[in-house]
């Protein structure tokens, strides 16, 4: 196979042409969306630079710590963003749901890299960083459905969770069908990526496997690999998450602690 | 004798106003009281109290002679059956419904209990087709005579009962009342808009009203 062909700069300069259509499209339209492209391109493009230039440092490199730092960097980025985008309070759920980001992350990586690859040192840059990348973006999108359908859903039907525990359920048993629900919501995108992967459109990794000069047999071998270690992955912090921040955000009574919410008003 | 249910001096607040204050009740073994008073004066805040779904800023509630207390709330909730005005069954069907509780572990022992859906169907005028019925597409009345079933079947000595007959018809409300008449072990502790249908109890509680707060509880 064929080493990666380079891109230069005057040839990457001739991609932003393609902006053309849809700039144009907007324009034409008036879609009221014209700053908020130009602000997201922008931001694109610098923020990948910016990590380009540090990834080819921390690659150069390839030292064990700095690598482990990045991985940590990105888990700490990941926890913010979820809690954040599940309207959550950052002091009472930040610290669990980082715990569980971080073995949701650390063991399929770590299996990945070490049992699948059978790669000497596990925090190799070259095959960590991406793979703990792929699998902790996974984590962060499964745990921003999963968190926030579990709060929201007690949130929302709070009359029959405080029915369970004057039944004399435990705190484990009333919240039970909330995280089934909550995992169940969490899961179903990968599952049904799962099902319809190939058909629709080449996955990332392969396409990157593929571009990086392997053959399409060793492509599908790692694409299958990183779907089973996402789909680990968000089954572990989903679950683990719920379960580490149940610890912060109930009352010794078995409530729902409303100030785990940023809006403490019902919606 | 130890009292089944005891408020002493509480004190209850909602967003910093003070709803409640220096409010004491007792019910020993057996007796059935109303608890009355203008429309959001904390009648159900007081039901609420007993299963720590509430807690109060000062004093404290006894359930059977002990303090509710964070260590013993959970046991104590084991003791008391409580059917709010517009019970959540939910999801499923009725029958669902009412076994859902006989999941938890603490009343794995009490499946037995089941048995007496039929007999408990017919005293308070529920079809037995309606068991099968998802929760959902159930009535008003039907729901609430349903989470009766539910709490009676658990076993409890203790009822705190917050307007469980306000969507029943006359003949449901009084087989409701005949129900908690004919129940000489069961403390019962009655919030109802409509207390003639508790014409038996002889005990009635009027909870003082803070006309500044009225309306938060």
């Amino acid at each position: 196979m064929n080493e990666i062909v380079d891109i230069g700069p005057w040839q990457l300069a001739a991609a932003y042409l393609l902006l053309v259509f849809p700039l144009a499209i907007i324009l034409w339209y008036r879609i009221p969306m014209l700053g908020e492209t130009v602000i997201s391109l922008i931001r694109m493009t610098v923020q990948l630079l910016l990590v380009g230039l540090y990834l080819q440092v921390i690659f150069r490199l390839n030292i064990l710590w700095l690598n482990a730092a990045w991985l940590l960097v990105m888990v700490i980025v990941a926890d913010v963003s979820i809690v954040r985008s599940c309207g959550l309070r950052l002091r009472q759920i930040a610290l669990p749901l980082f715990l569980a980001l971080a073995a949701g992350t650390a063991v399929p990586l770590m299996l990945f890299t070490g049992l699948i690859l059978r790669r000497p040192n596990l925090l190799d840059a070259q095959y960590a960083i991406p793979i703990g990348g792929m699998i902790l973006g996974n984590c962060l999108r499964a745990d921003i459905v999963g968190i926030r359908t579990f709060y929201e859903s007690i949130r929302s039907t709070e009359k029959a969770f405080l029915q369970s525990l004057a039944e004399g359920a435990s705190l484990p048993e009333a919240i039970r069908p909330y995280v089934r629900k909550a995992t169940q919501a969490a899961l179903a995108p990968t599952v049904a990526t799962m099902a319809t992967i190939g058909l629709v459109s080449l996955p990332g990794m392969m396409t990157g496997v593929i571009l990086g000069g392997a053959s399409p047999a060793t492509a599908i071998k790692y694409q299958i690999s990183i779907m089973i270690s996402i789909f680990s992955g968000t089954a572990i912090t989903v679950a683990l998450g719920i379960r580490l921040t149940t610890r912060s955000s109930f009352t010794p009574y078995g409530l729902l602690d409303l100030t785990v919410f940023r809006n403490r008003s019902k919606k | 004798m130890t009292n089944a249910l005891e408020a002493k001096d509480l004190e209850i607040r909602f967003g910093g106003q003070v709803v409640l204050r220096g409010f004491s009740l007792a019910l020993s073994v057996g007796e059935k009281a109303l608890l009355t008073g203008p429309s959001g004066c904390g009648k159900s805040t007081v039901l609420r109290t007993f299963l720590g779904f509430v807690v109060p800023g000062a004093g404290a509630v006894y359930i059977n002679g002990t303090q509710l207390t964070t260590d013993t709330v959970w046991r104590l909730r084991q003791r008391v059956a409580y059917v709010g005005q517009e019970p959540d069954l939910g999801t499923g069907t009725a029958a669902q419904a009412i076994e859902r509780p006989f999941h938890y572990r603490a009343n794995a022992g009490l499946r037995r209990n089941l048995d007496r859906i039929p007999e408990l169907f017919d005293q308070f005028n529920l079809a037995h087709e309606l068991l099968h019925k998802d929760v959902g597409a159930l009535s008003g009345g039907e729901k609430q005579r349903i989470a009766l079933v539910s709490a009676i079947l658990l076993d409890r000595r203790i009822f705190l009962l917050d307007e469980i007959t306000s969507a029943l018809d006359k003949v449901s409300k009084q087989a409701v009342a005949d129900y908690f008449r004919s129940r000489e072990d069961a403390t019962v502790l009655i919030v109802a808009h409509d207390p003639e249908v508790f014409s038996f109890v002889r005990r009635v509680i009027e909870l003082p009203c803070n006309p500044k707060t009225r309306g938060t509880a």
